[in-house]
């Protein structure tokens, strides 16, 4: 009889136990990895002025001031709350290379058409700058986690990856007096009929440089958000505003002609630092 | 969040609560529990209950004194009790299988670090390219051997081979302002490194998977050498032996127990000597009088790295409780 009590009790417990492994079924495999994440950027607008200046700039650092406005999507079918789209907007003033200086004192001081090399102001004078540039873009941010910081400090960061359309103001200023020819290339037919250059022999450093006006190009971007509250992060960003150019606003193509043609599209690497500020700027968190 | 984890206290255990006259000092509840007496069972979550306990079956208390329990309490044998939990791990693989936590001691509030580096080597092959000269652009094959002392500290030893190649601004020197750049390339180098790691984090790719990583600085001293491109090819370069020291910060992910990928950027500085300018047929024209004559400079090569590190022991084992 007690063996018979023994068995019911522990079919009973198995059964229970059974049942019971049933409710407990884990769920982990289609959780999300992080539960009671704070939600440091969804939904929310990011306002971050900023420092920019180019990484390897062949002849003018481009360095200067602006800032970031970007709004952070939520619930995007496919994205979730990874999306974001935003504007910067950067004012710039142009520094010489080191490559600049050194090549500068070694040019000759004054103009001597006779020679192929530049005069000192026909190399400086073409060289362009860049005193607006920003983009357009839209922004995934598919990383996000936490670090600590000789296993004390506790901060939370993002990676985020950016791309869009890219802008920018170019600006040379060749005064007439160097860049003195005014229609480079052009050419004639003598009485015989046949094609003669205008200019000979041909000169390309007195031509005017073209490597001025606006650009619409390519913008790619990533960075990272480390943040110091719920509010306030600190925000870096490798930024290549990617457009047509001619920096040096010389002859490219070796036509000893200054035209279009010369413009290539070019990548013009830019580091940013800035301080990002999230409003609203109180955070939720997920369930 | 460790210190607020309680479990309901066992019934059988004995008393559920403090006595009334010990309520007034129970510990604030901002404060660590104090270690639990043997007979008072409030406040602390008891991981050996459930150790004895066979799998699926269930929680409930049985009393003695009324079930008849079959045969009377011997003396515990492990090699009896293994040999059941295997025929009960058996049994359950026969069901489907359902993955619940065993007991409190799978759950853990703070999981471990998921990779050990301390008394291990780490073999990293790495290429590399220069990310601060606009004339010239070193790509480098190097590789490095570490031996962490701590977790957070290593000493090693890394060697790179260089090959180069020229830039767009060195043809439009050349061709637009009509001047020939003095360039050295670099051939090799070789450093004794000291890595400190007091960066350690984790992040989550789209909300599902986590991916640990950690952040390192480095700073070493070694030897390298470079060698002047001449100018004219009819004159003969020459090579400079340098005192290289370095410093850079990388971050490493970890992608199991033996293997991690690498990336960082590390700054070689030294001083390096150039081919002297205005260089002729009567003046330096011998590599040993150019040397003599060379013109120096402080260069910082900023290099960017990406490798692939394998670890020995290819395995690991904690010496502290989860």
């Amino acid at each position: 009889m007690k063996n018979h009590t023994l068995l019911a009790v522990v079919s009973i417990l198995a059964v229970s136990g059974s049942a019971d492994a049933d409710r407990r079924q884990s769920t982990l495999p289609t959780d999300v990895a992080v539960r009671h994440r704070r939600l440091l950027v969804k939904n929310r607008f990011e306002l971050a002025p900023l420092f920019e200046s180019t990484i390897n700039a062949d002849f003018r650092h481009i360095i200067g001031g602006g800032a970031k406005l970007e709004y952070h999507l939520g619930n995007i079918p496919l994205f979730g709350d990874t999306l974001s789209i935003g504007v910067v907007g950067v004012g710039s003033t142009a520094i010489n290379t080191k490559l600049v200086d050194k090549i500068r004192p070694t040019l000759e001081p004054t103009i001597d058409n006779k020679t192929r090399e530049p005069s000192q102001d026909e190399f400086m004078n073409r060289l362009n700058a860049m005193p607006v540039h920003g983009a357009g873009y839209l922004s995934l941010t598919p990383w996000y986690g936490k670090l600590a910081a000789f296993g004390q400090a506790y901060v939370a960061f993002d990676f985020y990856f950016q791309a869009g359309i890219s802008y920018a103001q170019l600006k040379s200023n060749c005064p007439a007096t160097v860049c003195s020819d005014m229609s480079p290339g052009s050419s004639h037919e003598d009485s015989n009929g046949v094609t003669v250059q205008d200019e000979m022999p041909l000169n390309p450093n007195n031509d005017p440089p073209l490597n001025n006006g606006s650009r619409v190009g390519v913008y790619l971007g990533g960075g990272i958000h480390v943040f110091l509250n719920d509010f306030l992060a600190l925000d870096m960003t490798v930024r290549d505003y990617a457009f047509t150019d001619n920096p040096s606003g010389a002859d490219f193509n070796a036509d000893l002609i200054v035209s279009s043609a010369d413009n290539r599209f070019l990548h013009h690497l830019f580091f940013g630092v800035g301080i990002s500020v999230m409003l609203p700027t109180t955070v939720k968190r997920t369930p | 969040m460790a210190g607020t984890a309680i479990a309901q206290p066992k019934g059988k255990k004995g008393p559920a609560t403090a006595a009334p006259g010990k309520a007034g000092k129970a510990p604030a509840p901002d404060k660590t529990p104090a270690p639990a007496n043997p007979g008072d069972a409030g406040g602390e979550i008891e991981m050996d209950a459930d150790d004895g306990k066979q799998a699926g079956a269930g929680s409930g208390d049985v009393n003695p004194d009324e079930i008849d329990m079959g045969e009377p309490d011997k003396q515990g044998d492990l090699n009896a009790d293994l040999n059941i939990a295997e025929q009960n791990a058996n049994a359950v693989k026969a069901t489907p299988v359902k993955k619940t936590p065993l007991s409190w001691q799978d759950i853990v509030v703070v999981i471990r670090k998921p990779f050990l580096k301390v008394r291990r080597t780490e073999l990293l092959p790495f290429v590399g390219t220069t990310m601060n000269d606009n004339m010239v652009r070193h790509y480098t094959v190097g590789g490095e051997l570490a031996y962490y002392l701590t977790d957070v500290l290593a000493v090693g030893v890394e060697g790179l081979y260089y090959v180069h190649s020229f830039r767009e601004p060195f043809d439009l020197v050349a061709r637009q302002a009509r001047r020939l750049p003095t360039i050295n390339q670099y051939n090799w180098s070789a450093a004794l490194n000291f890595h400190y790691v007091p960066v350690y984090g984790k992040f989550a790719v789209f909300d599902h998977s986590l991916v640990t990583w950690e952040a390192s600085f480095t700073a070493g001293i070694g030897a390298g050498q470079s060698e002047v491109i001449p100018r004219d090819t009819k004159f003969p370069g020459f090579t400079n032996l340098l005192i290289v020291p370095n410093v850079g910060a990388s971050m490493r992910f970890f992608l199991s127990k033996w293997l991690t990928l690498s990336l960082g950027i590390r700054d070689y500085v030294f001083y390096d000597h150039f081919e002297p300018k205005n260089r002729t047929e009567i003046m330096y024209a011998t590599a040993a009088d150019a040397k003599d004559h060379a013109d120096g400079s402080l260069i910082n090569n900023v290099m960017f790295q990406i490798g692939v590190s394998f670890w020995l022991p290819t395995t690991f084992e904690y010496t502290t409780f989860r």
